[in-house]
């Protein structure tokens, strides 16, 4: 059965037709064609495909598209504006904490979540918050550093970065 | 081989190709620590910003018109016979395009080995694991194709199956091939002096078994492929491959199809790690689903199906025995080794023989006798993993030299510094030791881990210990060649195009190979694109391997920097009326030196395509020379071109109530020769130090009669961000090491030395010494009610 929806992906609206049954993950990569979301178990236990929705971390392999309704979803494709890289992005590249990519998009929503609603958080607050996010390459430690990183440099940028 | 190149001066054969040979390197070996300015810096990574900006497209992001979905069928049973298979309901099903089974395949056996070929691309006649390919279908959408998967009615008779080495190994055993005459399937011996005599003259003797387990790889995306057999007879697959020019030959020989007519292309790949080394069958499966149906097949792993038949480390059981003289020289060492295969052969002898190398070549023991087997079980197949049997080896060794350092009242660090290979030395078993900084790796880490003091300090339940490691740092000679080839073009706006087979699965390599050319050609890593995704284009490679690909691909590289220098320095000095020698080249700049004037690269490049008609690019081949005498039996040691050694130390915490064993610290000091790229390399061991904290107290796979249990993330722990101590990673450099610059490989190293360093900390915490891996929980709980049963 299809039911219509309409969502706000990145800043743009969609109207779309959904097998009620479909993920917000496969709507995100197979409707809608975004495919920096990626899809590591299909369960909610690698956190690869976490986006945000209204501002929550979800996984989206989770979550129903339909329950997306109405609402507002950043993936990865939306966080840079135009060419200039978010400052967890930049965090993320200079620090060394990509290897294999894969966990990336999902490690990076999930900095993003955690610094928005706490700004300085402490190295327990940081563990806590990417626990659900699995990385078989590096073994973490420059994740902690991006997140260090990003969190001085979103210090420094404060409020005035938003997406254009 | 019948390739032609294209030089400047008009077609010239390849045997005009720049080659460098190991007996007669371009690289002085005082030159290795030359002034760089892209090398031995920690840049960040080329594919730093697709990657964090969702743009990297891999494997599974891509899509092609008329794509169908392939889904396997594969065996509930652990060993059985297949006595019927009926189809029909899933052909008649909408939607289906295709249902095959071993009926519509060639019959082709194929291993990684062809002469050990045991396994067919479907089931003929009998499965031998839960997950073997039975049948497959190829239909619209993905819910058509699992529903079409349940239509498929197969009848099977069940046979009693094999778990474990010794049910394997007893004399009525079922056995998993029929046409063998036991499980016992493979086996290599080595002998070096006398162990016997050695034995008997040595002050200490121990001996002991151990154990380790099957752990998965876990690659963050899964094994996956799109196969499309077009009109022209050409089949072309997209898959993550770590070597897909051998994996082309595979699929060419399991369907019986000309080589030519397969070409693989790879795209970003999330994860390697040794998974994907070997050719899986969902390879040729989708090939066949593709040449039926007229279109593009897609094959997907779940990740249940990831953890249950995309391969796995060899268990192994191992049976050590090590002598010693009363002033700490081992002076002999005897291995028995037995690796659990699985159901097929895939990587097993290679891995088991590699093992016997690593063994055979930590530390430079002249009496060494090592026996190892391989047995097939009813159990997933093994595959190459990060350490290639050298993880294993490694626990037993590690571990048991301690045990001889406490038997003996030494101190563990001493008992190793006193056997520290040393650089420049052949070895008891022929290993010819270049760069070396074995002692420098177990005094970094020492120091690291402050071990005087925390070794006497004798805190309650809190340990250090510490182990060794050698690995190869540049592949293998075991093809009986190792050698690799790179091209390099200039465009007429100045930006380097690279074509190289070093395949990046995330480990870097092709940042790697970018710094080498960024920093031999002097230009900007900016203006530097890396090809290496398509086999048409690259040239034919081993793969990405074996620590392999900033020692072998990266010479081949560096080569081919210098040819393409070359060229351009002759342009330049054509173009600005100077010397050649007085051309420099820098940050894509070019001058002559003392003069003022600078150029931009691209008026020299233009200069040359667009007035003389003469674009600029360079080739460049690496071919590691073969010992004297080399053949591949008796070859042993002689097989690897460089050593990397290194030492791990750790710091445990062990909580009495639940047994929990808390990694506080692991100081990684690992020899890099030079290190091309600190972070990146710093990121190699860190990375693999989390695999080896896995592999020591969390991963395993777990069976219920056949059927892995936990083939989820949720049951199969892998480390997570809270469950990582502080490592500190130490790259120790060292110098006559023939790789670019001086490199050595660091990709495997990290994880080999992981276990034994923190079985040797939990023993000095508690006094326990486990000889079985993973030490869970249970196990330490179980080992301390022992011991107060005891005291």
């Amino acid at each position: 059965m299809k039911r219509e929806m309409h969502i706000t992906v990145n800043g743009d609206e969609y109207h779309l037709l959904v097998d009620t049954q479909r993920t917000l993950l496969e709507v995100i990569r197979d409707q809608i064609g975004l495919t920096g979301t990626k899809n590591g178990c299909g369960a909610g236990e690698c956190g690869a495909c976490t986006v945000l929705v209204d501002g929550r971390p979800v996984n989206s392999c989770l979550m129903l598209a339909l329950e997306a309704d109405g609402q507002e979803v950043l993936t990865i494709e939306g966080l840079a504006r135009g060419d200039v890289l978010h400052p967890i992005q930049r965090a993320f590249v200079e620090s060394g904490a990509i290897q294999c990519g894969f966990c990336t998009p999902g490690m990076v929503l999930s900095t993003k979540a955690l610094l928005d609603r706490n700004p300085d958080p402490t190295r327990e607050e940081i563990l806590q918050s990417l626990r659900g996010n699995l990385c078989r390459c590096t073994g973490y430690v420059k994740i902690i550093d991006a997140v260090n990183a990003a969190k001085g440099m979103l210090a420094e940028v404060g409020s005035t970065w938003t997406r254009a | 081989m019948d390739a032609r190149v294209i030089d400047r001066a008009g077609p010239v054969s390849v045997s005009d190709v720049p080659v460098i040979e190991r007996d007669a390197p371009v690289i002085e070996r005082d030159t290795a620590r030359r002034e760089t300015r892209v090398v031995r810096q920690g840049v960040p990574r080329i594919d730093a910003i697709p990657k964090v900006s969702g743009e990297a497209e891999y494997t599974l992001d891509r899509k092609m018109p008329g794509m169908l979905i392939g889904k396997i069928l594969r065996s509930p049973h652990a060993h059985a016979r297949i006595t019927s298979i009926d189809t029909s309901a899933a052909r008649a099903l909408k939607g289906v395009r295709a249902v095959i089974t071993a009926d519509d395949v060639p019959d082709n056996l194929f291993s990684f080995y062809q002469w050990l070929a045991d396994k067919n691309i479907l089931c003929m006649k009998k499965v031998r694991y839960v997950g073997d390919e039975v049948a497959a279908v190829a239909a619209v959408d993905e819910d058509t194709a699992e529903e079409a998967l349940s239509l498929i009615k197969v009848e099977y008779e069940p046979l009693p199956a094999v778990f474990t080495i010794d049910e394997a190994l007893r004399p009525d055993a079922p056995l998993v091939h029929d046409d063998k005459e036991s499980n016992a399937t493979w086996s290599v011996q080595r002998l070096f002096g006398d162990p016997d005599a050695a034995f008997a003259a040595c002050d200490y003797v121990v001996e002991g078994t151990y154990v380790t387990h099957q752990v998965a790889h876990c690659c963050p995306e899964v094994s996956n492929c799109i196969a499309r057999w077009d009109k022209k007879d050409r089949l072309t697959i997209w898959t993550n491959a770590q070597a897909p020019h051998t994996q082309r030959q595979e699929v060419a020989r399991v369907l019986g199809i000309p080589q030519r007519n397969v070409r693989i292309i790879n795209s970003y790949m999330g994860g390697g790690f040794g998974a994907r080394l070997v050719m899986d069958m969902k390879l040729p499966i989708a090939a066949v689903l593709s040449r039926i149906t007229g279109r593009p097949a897609r094959i997907v792993n779940t990740r249940s199906e990831e953890f249950s038949t995309a391969k796995a480390r060899y268990p192994y059981s191992l049976h050590l025995k090590t002598g010693a003289t009363k002033d700490g020289r081992i002076l002999a060492r005897d291995l028995k080794l037995i690796g659990d295969a699985g159901a097929y052969h895939d990587k097993g002898p290679a891995t088991v023989n590699f093992s016997s190398m690593m063994f055979g070549t930590l530390y430079d023991v002249p009496n060494v006798r090592f026996d190892g087997q391989l047995v097939y079980t009813n159990k997933e197949m093994g595959t190459a993993f990060r350490g290639f049997g050298n993880p294993q080896v490694t626990f037993a060794t590690e571990s048991q030299l301690d045990e001889l350092a406490a038997k003996m009242g030494m101190d563990p660090l001493e008992l190793r510094l006193r056997n520290a290979n040393r650089p420049g030395v052949t070895t008891s078993v022929g290993a010819e030791v270049c760069g070396c900084a074995m002692t420098e790796c177990m005094l970094a880490a020492a120091e690291g881990i402050e071990w005087e003091r925390k070794r006497s300090e004798k805190r309650p339940l809190r340990g250090v210990g510490l182990a060794n490691m050698v690995h190869t740092g540049g592949g293998g000679r075991f093809y009986g060649y190792n050698s690799a080839e790179a091209f390099i073009k200039l465009s007429d706006e100045g930006t380097v195009t690279l074509i190289t087979s070093a395949l990046d699965m995330g480990q870097g390599a092709h940042t790697a190979m970018a710094q080498i050319v960024a920093e031999e050609l002097g230009v900007r890593l900016s203006d530097i694109n890396v090809l290496s995704n398509d086999t048409d284009l690259t040239p034919y490679d081993l793969g990405s391997w074996g620590s392999r690909a900033s020692f072998m691909n990266g010479n081949a590289v560096l080569a081919a920097a210098r040819d393409a220098k070359r060229a351009l320095v002759e342009a330049a000095a054509e173009m600005l009326e100077a010397d050649a020698d007085d051309i420099v080249i820098e940050d894509s700049r070019v001058w002559v030196q003392g003069s003022e004037e600078g150029h931009e690269l691209t008026e020299i490049v233009d200069h040359a395509v667009n007035q003389h008609g003469s674009p600029i690019s360079g080739t460049g081949r690496f071919v590691d020379k073969l010992p004297e005498g080399y053949t591949i039996p008796t070859a042993f040691a002689k097989n690897i071109p460089c050593f990397a050694f290194g030492t791990q130390a750790a710091e445990v915490e062990i909580d009495e109530e639940t047994g929990q064993v808390t990694v506080l610290k692991v100081v990684a000091a690992h020899e890099t020769g030079t290190t091309i790229n600190q972070t990146m390399a710093e990121g190699q061991i860190e990375g693999a130090v989390a695999q080896g904290i896995g592999f020591a107290l969390m991963e395993e796979l777990v069976y219920d009669n056949g059927r892995v249990v936990n083939d989820r993330f949720l049951d199969y722990k892998i480390p997570n961000i809270g469950d990582m101590p502080e490592i500190r990673a130490i790259c120790v450099e060292s110098v006559g090491t023939d790789g670019p610059f001086g490199a050595k490989g660091i990709g495997e190293p990290g994880l080999v030395p992981t276990a034994p360093a923190i079985a040797n900390a939990i023993y000095d915490a508690i006094g326990v010494r486990f000889h079985e891996l993973p030490i869970t929980r249970e196990r330490v709980l179980e080992a301390l009610r022992e011991w107060r049963a005891e005291t």
